[in-house]
């Protein structure tokens, strides 16, 4: 089934803008619809918000008034398809629901991605994310059962386990370690610069959200965790953002952002079990094929090159939500000690990891350790959704007697 | 943080929010006997939570409030409209074809007043109150709750006339419990 987009005609720009009528887009169930749909739909709002911050900063340097018009007519089409994805949302669901849902996509969309990815290093870097992201899973979900009273699983179902992965208190490490080697743009595959891209928005996206939504928590522990996890994903996106080669020229990253659009509207539209929201998919990669047509125009007329020197001949195979059980515990039980140490991965921790440690510490529990503890406190033990077994590393397993 | 004892009213009202909509999904994911066992818990917990509500919470609401007399007027509409679904799906048959798109109404009518009540009302409660006064008004809820109807009564949405019908029917109610359940 390959589909090569330089090859399919869009619909035109200037049919592209929505009325308000067909902006008002009805929600999804909270209760009743996939988890992996919810999934799929903040994965692409994810997608659409780097779509339109890149085209805003590109814009920002760009002295071509002609450009400037061009970039900023799709960027207002854009808008409206972010509008449409992240309104599928419903109003119906917490702050905390949709969080989880976050780092669903986090642990499962990082997963898949790491499974798929050819390139070694960049392997590493995903598996490495995948198991602080799991974590945060683990301490979002003990925090909804104390507030919302509520289980987990009931939003993210049984597809996704949670439990502790590398614990979110060794995630703070020195801002000089988080920055990784780029790819060499000439050497990479197609489909490395695709997954550098799509990690990086989705956490670019979670971190812009728990910036925003963290404060409006009045909760002291639902306030500080905001922090704490949101401190995270700025070194999260540090950490992906430095995967992509910085010698891309603008025109380049333009393609490669639009081409990306197409390869993920193509991939949901694939697996998407509600048939509402895979008709906007189907919509929207009939946009992004006139968006990624406009921008390989303007490659080859301020570039000079063919858009084709650096696409793939067709689109790789399509990014899919699926469980990853196996494949997290296996991580789990390989690199759950892993850190960074400038641009590898070390295992023991090092002078300035510890130094920063202690500084953000200051001699107390950070809350993502006190949530863990305050929820036994009140419960008497910890949420978790072990479906597979215990957990494969010893010491982070309940300790015995604690059951409800 | 609290101990499980330790709850205040907010606790204790968004506790029953999330079992309530745990509830219809049991109902929804059972069938035959299953199912019908299954609503007449989720009636009884609506019927009992709304009331202690419109008792206790309303009324603290309404007078401690800014803009608390409107904001509690549109959460009494969307009380009354529930049990107006709510009483027409309790003398039904949960077999009856028409229970399941029913149910589905209820449902989300009942998900968007948690969720305004949360958002609208009980956070901005307990700005308001201390701990100390928030947990006093748990207790006064679980009163309220042990002697409430359990089933649905439209058109008693108001404390007073709650109180004035309140124990009569309640009894009424508990006695149909247990004939039914004998």
């Amino acid at each position: 089934m390959s589909f090569n987009p330089l090859e399919h005609r869009g619909i035109p720009l200037e049919d592209q803008v929505r009325s308000w009528r067909e902006l008002d887009v009805t929600p999804v169930d909270p209760d009743h619809t996939d988890s992996y749909t919810k999934c799929r739909i903040i994965t692409m709002n994810g997608i659409e918000t780097e779509a339109i911050f890149f085209s805003h900063h590109f814009s920002r340097f760009c002295p071509d008034m002609d450009v400037r018009r061009q970039l900023a007519e799709v960027r207002y089409i854009e808008q409206q398809q972010q509008k449409t994805v992240n309104w599928l949302l419903p109003g119906q669901a917490s702050v905390l629901e949709t969080t989880l849902s976050y780092e669903q996509v986090a642990v499962d969309l990082t997963a898949w991605v790491a499974r798929m990815e050819p390139d070694p290093y960049l392997t590493q870097a995903y598996e490495f994310g995948v198991l602080e992201d799991f974590d945060h899973l683990y301490r979002y979900a003990n925090l909804y059962e104390m507030i919302e009273h509520r289980k987990a699983e009931k939003v993210v179902d049984q597809v996704t386990e949670v439990m502790p992965g590398r614990p979110t208190k060794l995630h703070h490490r020195h801002p000089y370690d988080n920055v990784r080697d780029p790819y060499d743009r000439t050497k990479a595959a197609p489909i490395s610069k695709l997954h550098a891209l799509t990690v990086m928005a989705a956490e670019q996206q979670t971190m812009n959200f728990y910036m925003n939504v963290g404060p409006e928590y009045m909760e002291p522990i639902a306030r500080q965790l905001y922090q704490e996890i949101g401190l995270v994903e700025e070194e999260h996106v540090t950490h992906y953002e430095s995967l992509l080669d910085p010698g891309e020229t603008w025109w380049e990253r333009l393609v490669n952002h639009e081409y990306n659009e197409c390869y993920m509207y193509h991939s949901m539209m694939q697996t998407e079990s509600d048939r509402r929201v895979k008709a906007i998919w189907e919509l929207h990669l009939n946009m992004e094929l006139e968006h990624l047509r406009i921008a390989c125009e303007l490659m080859r007329r301020h570039d000079g090159r063919d858009p084709e020197s650096i696409l793939a001949p067709e689109l790789p195979t399509p990014v899919t939500f699926e469980p990853n059980k196996e494949y997290v515990r296996n991580l789990l039980a390989t690199q759950i000690d892993l850190t960074t140490l400038g641009a590898g991965y070390v295992r023991e921790a090092h002078e300035r990891f510890e130094k920063m440690q202690e500084r953000l510490n200051a001699g107390e529990k950070p809350s993502s350790e006190r949530v863990i503890d305050e929820h036994r406190d009140m419960f008497s033990d910890e949420y978790r959704l072990q479906t597979e077994g215990p957990h494969p590393i010893r010491s982070l397993r309940e300790p015995v007697g604690s059951a409800r | 943080m609290k101990t499980k004892q330790e709850l205040d009213i907010v606790d204790l009202l968004i506790e029953q929010h999330a079992r309530i909509r745990d509830l219809f999904s049991e109902v929804e994911s059972s069938s035959g006997e299953g199912r019908r066992t299954a609503f007449q818990r989720l009636t009884r917990l609506l019927a009992v939570h709304e009331t202690a509500e419109e008792e206790i919470v309303h009324p603290i609401a309404r007078r401690t409030l800014v803009g608390g007399e409107g904001l509690i007027a549109d959460r009494l509409r969307e009380e009354r409209d529930a049990k107006h679904m709510l009483a027409e799906l309790d003398g039904m048959d949960t077999d009856d074809p028409e229970f399941m798109p029913k149910l589905n109404e209820l449902r989300v009518a009942v998900l968007d007043h948690a969720r305004a009540e949360e958002r609208y009302e009980f956070y901005r409660l307990r700005g308001t109150f201390s701990e100390t006064q928030r947990r006093g008004m748990a207790a006064a809820l679980k009163a309220a709750e042990a002697t409430a109807p359990t089933h649905p009564h439209p058109g008693t949405e108001s404390a007073k006339k709650n109180l004035a019908a309140g124990p009569l029917v309640a009894l009424v109610d508990r006695l149909r419990d247990a004939i039914r359940n004998s």
